[in-house]
């Protein structure tokens, strides 16, 4: 038994050696064109036609941000059972899941088979914080968390033994795919705001009762950064997308960039 | 007797059918003439319009029939036109539903992805020579009353009264804000971003103004402009106190494999030189039940729109909890956009 695990560690550090140096962690599979939906490289979306001619996605060719859904629902899962009623609770919710996003390099995978089985790295004995001796370069965040001022840290949010899983308050895994059960936890206000439909992104049908793709946390904040510098706005900072054409007959706009030359000069 | 009426009708209706196929016949080939003589090299979408487009009634005033021939002949002529099955939608408002619009000004980053959406799907104009953008995104600064500008403030006297512009310079601008901003990232610092469309009034003074009634408020709320009757005097344009008019001073420019296929009468499809446009809800997808195109693109998730009429749409929840506000307010234009912080 123990010889079978001890060959599963040495299939799964092969693999491991085979993906890490030419990957890192959220980097994205070059294939055909890929464009991202909310945060880049961590939402990413595979261009393709879902009928002759009509694309899933069409794409900012500035920015690679995804513009237009052909299908709304394309590649989502059902939201599955949430513990508190809500608008989702009432009609067909479903969410695009964020597993193969976070995993499509299959390290959480692999890293979960071949080391962190509690076996060849044995599960923390409590969760209180401590260095981290490995690992600085896989998780680009981990030494920079910038979530909470320093009053939580990875095994807050993350499981310690099961490392595919997120937990919850009693120790149970939480679904890479339902990150909102573990937000929720601490940002109630934002939690409940969001049940309602008011906080964060639905996209598909406008009508109460009709089907709605629910946008998770994850895929609009990055629960290592919610602080980003000074904006401290929850959101990283994007490409926007370009200036709209200048009038006929205009050279530049420095006339709207310029307050000496407008209203505010006193001379 | 009925059945005598409707086929003296119907003999009516094919006697004078003839007769104006006739006439069209005549009045198509002087047209030809007149167009030919008029500009060198007509182009393509001017020279398909059909004579029987062309002395179409006003969409609202058709009957039944004569809309399904109306959208017939679009759609031949658009799938001839752009190389694929386009889809002209004639849906009427759906009963008990008003559409209402909400943004969050404090989620806003002013990243423009909603302006680049409405284009991808309204199939607007686009290239270098003619670019139409319904949804504009003023970058507003995050400024500070200092005793300074108290008594120094006020309009340029190098300038004269009019800001941004006078008769000898192009205006561009006449609303604060900036219109060009082009930071590498957004958001930025100082700067917070109120992006502007059709307001959809209740009390629509591009209506009230509009010498032929083209432009009117349908019972959803969303005031629609039948393209063919506009004859392009932009009144409308001038009466709209939001900015939320364009002009197709020129040709549009529709790339035939950017086309959005899927179009309404009353909305996205393919519009002609001279005719106004502007922001419909995106009424091919609202009167189908889907979220807008804006809607749905926004990052942050600054957009909330649905049926003002049903107290739990996202709306309603919004003008029930947030601090909501409206532009220009003291117009009694009673805008149907609202804009919110949290």
């Amino acid at each position: 038994m123990t010889s079978n695990k001890w060959c599963g560690n040495l299939i799964g550090l092969c693999f491991l050696a085979a993906v890490l140096p030419s990957t890192t962690y959220g980097e994205a599979t070059p294939a055909g064109k890929q464009c991202f939906e909310s945060r880049k490289d961590m939402s990413q979306v595979q261009q393709k036609a879902i009928h002759p001619g009509e694309p899933n996605v069409k794409c900012s060719p500035t920015t690679g941000a995804v513009l237009w859904w052909g299908d709304p629902f394309d590649g989502t899962i059902p939201m599955g059972d949430m513990p508190v009623e809500a608008d989702y609770s009432h009609e067909e919710a479903v969410v695009r899941p964020r597993e193969p996003q976070i995993d499509r390099n299959k390290l959480l995978t692999i890293c979960s088979m071949a080391c962190h089985n509690g076996q060849y790295v044995p599960y923390p004995k409590d969760k209180l914080p401590r260095p981290l001796r490995m690992h600085n370069d896989i998780v680009p965040d981990a030494m920079k968390l910038k979530h909470g001022k320093g009053a939580i840290w990875c095994l807050d949010c993350h499981h310690a033994a099961e490392r595919t899983k997120l937990i919850d308050h009693f120790g149970n895994p939480i679904s890479f795919n339902e990150p909102q059960k573990l937000c929720g936890k601490c940002h109630g206000q934002v939690y409940r705001r969001w049940r309602e439909g008011i906080h964060g992104k639905r996209i598909g049908m406008w009508k109460v009762g009709a089907k709605k793709r629910w946008w998770v946390c994850t895929e609009c904040h990055n629960p290592h950064d919610v602080e980003h510098g000074e904006q401290q706005s929850g959101f990283a900072q994007l490409d926007p997308e370009p200036a709209p054409m200048l009038p006929k007959g205009m050279k530049n706009a420095d006339h709207e960039r310029l307050h000496e030359h407008t209203h505010y000069s006193g001379h | 007797m009925e059945k005598n009426s409707r086929e003296n009708n119907t003999a009516d209706i094919a006697s004078r059918r003839d007769f104006l196929r006739k006439a069209g016949t005549y009045t198509a080939a002087s047209l030809t003439g007149t167009a030919m003589l008029l500009s060198p090299k007509p182009s393509k979408a001017t020279a398909n319009v059909s004579w029987a487009e062309h002395f179409q009634k006003h969409y609202r005033l058709m009957t039944e029939e004569e809309k399904a021939e109306a959208i017939e002949r679009l759609e031949k002529r658009y799938s001839e036109e752009f190389g694929k099955k386009v889809s002209v939608d004639g849906s009427t408002a759906i009963d008990g539903v008003l559409f209402g619009y909400a943004l969050n000004i404090q989620k806003c980053i002013g990243c423009r992805r909603c302006v680049k959406a409405c284009v991808a799907e309204n199939n607007q104009s686009r290239g270098k020579e003619q670019e139409i953008e319904w949804i504009r995104v003023l970058r507003l600064e995050k400024g500070n009353f200092s005793e300074e500008d108290r008594d120094k403030g006020g309009y340029p006297d190098d300038y004269g009264i009019q800001v941004g512009g006078n008769a000898y310079k192009p205006a561009g601008v006449v609303l604060e804000g900036q219109h060009y901003y082009e930071p590498d990232k957004v958001p930025e610092k100082d700067a917070f971003y109120l992006p502007m469309q059709c307001m959809q009034c209740e009390k629509p003074p591009c209506v009230k103004v509009c010498p032929v009634r083209t432009t009117y408020r349908d019972p959803d709320g969303i005031v629609v402009i039948d393209y063919n009757w506009c004859i392009g005097c932009r009144m409308c344009i001038g009466a709209c106190p939001y900015w939320a008019r364009r002009f197709n001073w020129g040709e549009p420019d529709l790339p035939k494999e950017d086309m959005n296929p899927v179009t309404h009468y009353l909305g996205n499809r393919p519009r002609m030189k001279g005719v106004v446009e502007k922001c419909t809800f995106c009424i091919q997808r609202t009167r189908k039940g889907r979220w807008t195109a804006c809607v749905e693109v926004c990052p942050v998730g600054a957009r909330k729109m649905g049926n003002l009429l049903d107290p739990d749409s996202d709306v309603r929840k919004v003008l029930a909890t947030k601090k909501v506000f409206r532009l220009r307010a003291d117009l009694n234009t009673y805008p149907k956009f609202f804009y919110f912080m949290d």
